[in-house]
């Protein structure tokens, strides 16, 4: 059959440069190695170009493919499964980026792009590293390109997963009925982006994070190039800057989740422990613990296996991390987890290959490190960040074994899984480790290499000591630590001792030269990353307590919801709030909610914030948080239930109108005799006669004739109250016309209409509507953050601090190789 | 004893403390048998939401509460109380994970996580739509 208005061009390009990816990364990875043999310098120097050719070829295909895919889903061609999967008409165009990393396809692509990026820069940087550096980046290019072939080696064996599928091939689509119409395309409208990833950090936090996993890349190649070159300290210069790079970014990729998942789910917070995040700190962990003990070895030539294993281990862990992720073994434990697509046995081979091939190297090895026979004294410097990257790796550990419960069950058959204690059992581990930390990061920067004198490091402390004592009896003060929160208040006492030492640290020893101060503005950073989540995670308020529910009894405590209906206002901890009705744009709905406080008892509007829902029948309806953001602290109210929107989609599922424009619910129908009675919801009625209607003055104030027919109903409706009520609805024949004219008691909310007569059974016909109360209502939680500013400043400190590192180091390099 | 190996000790100490309270703190996914064989005792189930039973949430008389039946994997169903509101779209739910407790006849949960059938996995295929018109199966049927 002939398909009418496919573009076919597309995937035929796509695909081609699918396999010219792959090719070039295999050629790139063949060639690369064998210049690691080569016996002269032409012939190395052939197999060199070799390699950069067969590179090169991958990086046009991949940046080909990215395009190619690009221009796909700004045309909506939903010929192409990935297309449809991913985006469709209705969708802002601002979040087509989104669209293409939200599979796993696009974000593979989107990892081997940033690999193309850092190998090129490698390319032109490494000198003498680049033939071994290059075979393991090919080499990863290898695999990567392999995730996205589609190739069907056997029924059942499929390598990696085509973002050029059709969809009318789709193995899911076989045999649909569409596949069998030549104008298809006409009638298919896109899935659609997932409501949740329609946000504006979804368009620059995933980059960002596959940018910091691909930079992780470089300092285990140069690990990996070192084991395998038995060059064993010099791999450390080259790689010690990127790993300072691969730090900032992956560091500040995890932050943006973490804003994403504070502005857009309702986490309610920025971090929650779950798997899929952890599973993105851990190698960053691990990273920063590479770092030290390369930034040791430099510069006393200790702790080299160690810095080794970290900088092997961080990337090792991206693997597991992708494996964790892409694979689907995390299906029950985490929500944003992708689905398997059937790559689970390929994620295996790419993580153990790496694995096996840092094992063998190191086992090779082994026994010719150079020895470092000294012992550290306790009092240096090179001590204590050792001390400081172990207690990072056994963080990093913690974390892991927590994280991989579902793979434990896999191997051991286990049914374990995360108890609803979860954070409180992280915080356990997580709180000790980041005191010692902060600690270290506090005094480690005084002590001098080698050894300190114990009374001049005491006296050099003091100021920073002294201050951050007062500060953290001030945050006793204001925040009123108990008994059992004081590990709250001692890793206050530490965090800000990391931060006034490193302060002092710049203002008195480095007298204030910023250039030479990457370090200790990282470490500022980092601090207040920390400070600002004890803060506002022990500090947050839960300020929609519903204190009217039923009680539940202690250990469920747990009623932060509050229904607000509209138009009344309700006081909410300090706050008096007011939901004001709703508006809707697109897909969007806004509820408007008013903040008012209370001042000398006349209410002064504070500010109004807008949570909304974002409707999306295909996908769930998503509601999103507003956060009113203030110096000090933020305020994030969140919609949890509306109950228009409730009766809305009831309305869509059942097909019609639930109410009409007067609120009417739809009318019950009832045949009535007389003295027949029925109930409604409030209201007994009854009929206590049938009428005609024979009197001309009444007829004419009708305009009838008198061949015309009119008969009513005479009601009683008894209300509650005791009260009598009479309706009287008629049925009017005016020629051949039925007429009904209802009758509405505005009063009891009730509205009859007399449709017909039963002539044989003398039985009147009658709609009852009953007016539903017109109480619109939200429910919505709203929780107060304090000090989250911090940790936002702390992200920017910590990136600047960084960059300064890397500049310095870069330079001192620089300067170095002029000698 | 050189420091390194008392570093060590304290090392291998933590690691342990790490690998027992992962097992000691964690839930176990069991069924609704076992949870009810020991009531007050934190498990997670894993099971299906029965749809012919009905989602009981009445927000105008706590917003807090809110209960729905679920079958395990051995078949028997119970009534779970959750308290917190309705998640969006909890009807459309296929599986769901509850971790909870056994409180007399109920199970009282803490925390769900449902797996929405059409999140991310939507085996329906296109639905052909003209120019918002409902989705036309009918013609569907009349081509196969």
């Amino acid at each position: 059959m002939e398909y009418i208005g496919e573009q076919l061009i597309w995937g035929k390009l796509g695909n081609a440069a699918i396999i010219a990816s792959f090719t070039g990364a295999l050629l790139s990875a063949v060639s690369y190695f064998i210049s690691n043999f080569s016996k002269t310098d032409s012939e190395k120097r052939n197999w060199i170009r070799t390699g950069r050719i067969g590179y090169w070829l991958n990086s046009i295909s991949v940046i080909s493919i990215f395009g190619i895919l690009l221009h796909l889903l700004f045309n909506h061609r939903y010929e192409y499964h990935y297309v449809w999967e991913h985006s469709n008409n209705e969708m802002r165009m601002k979040y087509i980026l989104s669209c293409l990393w939200e599979g796993q396809e696009g974000s593979f692509l989107l990892w081997t792009f940033w690999n193309v990026v850092l190998g090129n820069l490698l390319i032109w940087l490494s000198k003498e590293w680049e033939s071994t550096v290059m075979t393991i980046y090919a080499i990863v290019q290898v695999f990567l390109a392999s995730m996205i072939l589609g190739i069907e080696v056997t029924d059942t064996l499929v390598i990696g997963s085509n973002p050029f599928t059709l969809t009318r091939l789709h193995p899911d689509f076989i045999n649909m009925p569409f596949t069998q119409m030549a104008d298809y395309l006409t009638k298919i409208q896109g899935r659609g982006l997932n409501p949740l990833l329609q946000n504006y950090w979804m368009v620059i936090h995933p980059p960002t994070l596959f940018l910091g996993f691909a930079s992780t890349l470089v300092p285990f190649a140069y690990a990996i190039a070192g084991l395998w070159r038995k060059k064993y300290t010099e791999w450390l210069k080259p790689a010690l800057p990127w790993t300072f790079f691969g730090i900032m970014v992956l560091g500040t990729g995890i932050l943006m989740g973490g804003a994403w998942a504070y502005e857009a789910l309702s986490f309610g917070g920025f971090w929650a422990w779950d798997p899929v995040e952890n599973s993105s700190l851990v190698p960053w962990i691990v990273l920063v613990g590479a770092a030290h003990v390369m930034v040791i070895h430099k510069n006393k030539g200790q702790s080299l296996s160690a810095a080794f294993f970290l900088a092997i281990a961080s990337f090792l862990l991206v693997l597991y991390s992708t494996f964790l992720t892409r694979s689907g073994i995390l299906g029950d434990a985490s929500v944003h987890a992708f689905t398997d697509l059937g790559m689970q046995g390929q994620l295996l081979v790419y993580m153990a290959f790496f694995i096996i091939l840092a094992i063998v190297l190191w086992v090779r090895a082994m026994g010719g490190f150079p020895k470092h026979e000294t012992e550290e004294h306790l009092w240096s410097r090179e001590f204590w960040m050792f001390i400081g990257a172990l207690v990072l790796t056994l963080s990093a550990f913690h974390i892991t074994i927590f994280t991989s419960r579902p793979v434990i069950n896999k191997i051991f058959g286990t049914e374990w899984a995360a108890s609803s204690n979860e954070i409180h059992v992280y915080n356990m581990w997580q709180l000790p480790f980041a005191f010692i930390i902060t600690g270290i990061m506090g005094f480690g920067l005084f002590l001098k290499y080698k050894k300190t004198d114990g009374n001049d490091l005491v006296r050099k402390l003091a100021p920073a000591l002294f201050t951050s004592l007062i500060i953290t009896i001030a945050a006793e003060v204001i925040f009123k630590y108990k008994v059992h929160e004081i590990p709250y208040l001692i890793l206050f006492f530490s965090t800000t001792f990391a931060i006034t030492a490193n302060l002092d640290y710049i203002i008195r020893i480095l007298k204030g030269k910023i250039p030479k101060a990457g370090a200790s503005i990282a470490h500022i950073g980092f601090a207040l990353i920390l400070l600002g989540a004890l803060i506002s995670t022990s500090r947050s308020k839960v300020i929609s307590e519903n204190k009217s529910g039923v009680d539940l009894g202690e250990e469920f405590k747990n009623n932060e919801n509050i229904l607000l209906p509209k138009n009344d206002t309700l006081q909410m901890g300090d706050y008096f709030i007011s939901y004001r009705g709703d508006s809707v744009a697109g897909v969007n709905i806004y509820h408007k909610v008013e903040y008012f406080k209370k001042d000398n008892g006349v209410f002064v509007k504070a500010f109004t914030l807008h949570p909304l829902i974002q409707t999306n029948p295909r996908m769930g309806n998503v509601s999103e948080p507003d956060t009113r953001h203030f110096l000090g602290r933020d305020i994030y109210t969140h919609v949890t239930y509306d109950s228009k929107l409730q009766e809305r989609e009831r309305e869509r599922v059942e097909g019609r109108k639930m109410v009409d424009e007067e609120g009417y619910s739809i009318p019950t129908e009832n045949l009535l005799g007389k003295g027949d009675s029925v109930f409604t919801s409030r209201h007994l009625v009854l009929l206590d006669s049938i009428i005609p209607i024979t009197n001309s003055a009444e007829l004419a104030q009708l305009k009838l004739t008198t061949q015309d027919i009119a008969v009513k109903a005479k009601l009683r409706v008894l209300s509650m109250d005791g009260q009598d009520y009479i309706a009287e609805p008629k049925f009017i024949v005016r020629g051949n016309f039925v007429e009904p004219v209802d009758v509405k008691l505005e009063k009891l909310g009730l509205k009859f209409s007399f449709y017909g007569i039963d002539t044989q059974n003398n039985k009147v016909k009658l709609k009852i509507a009953e007016r539903k109360d017109d109480s619109q209502f939200i429910i919505m939680k709203a929780i107060i953050f304090p000090g989250i500013n911090i940790l936002w400043l702390g992200c920017l400190i910590m990136i600047l601090g960084s960059v300064l590192a890397i500049i310095h180091r870069v330079s001192r390099k620089n300067a170095n190789a002029s000698y | 004893m050189k420091r390194i190996h008392i570093i060590l000790i304290i090392v291998i100490a933590v690691g342990i403390g790490v690998v027992v309270t992962s097992i000691t703190s964690a839930s176990t996914t069991v069924t609704f048998d076992k949870a009810f064989a020991n009531e007050g005792k934190e498990y997670q189930i894993k099971g299906v939401l029965d749809k012919t039973k009905p989602i009981e949430y009445d927000p105008i008389k706590n917003p807090n509460l809110f209960a729905f039946y679920v079958f395990d994997k051995k078949n028997e169903e119970r009534k779970v109380v959750f308290n917190g509101t309705k998640p969006e779209n909890f009807e459309h739910t296929d599986t769901i994970v509850v971790t909870g407790k056994a409180v007399g006849a109920d199970f009282v949960a803490s925390k769900i996580l449902t797996k929405c059938p059409s999140k991310y996995t939507d085996k329906k295929g296109p639905q052909a739509t003209q120019q918002g018109v409902e989705p036309k199966e009918k013609e569907f049927k009349a081509v196969n």
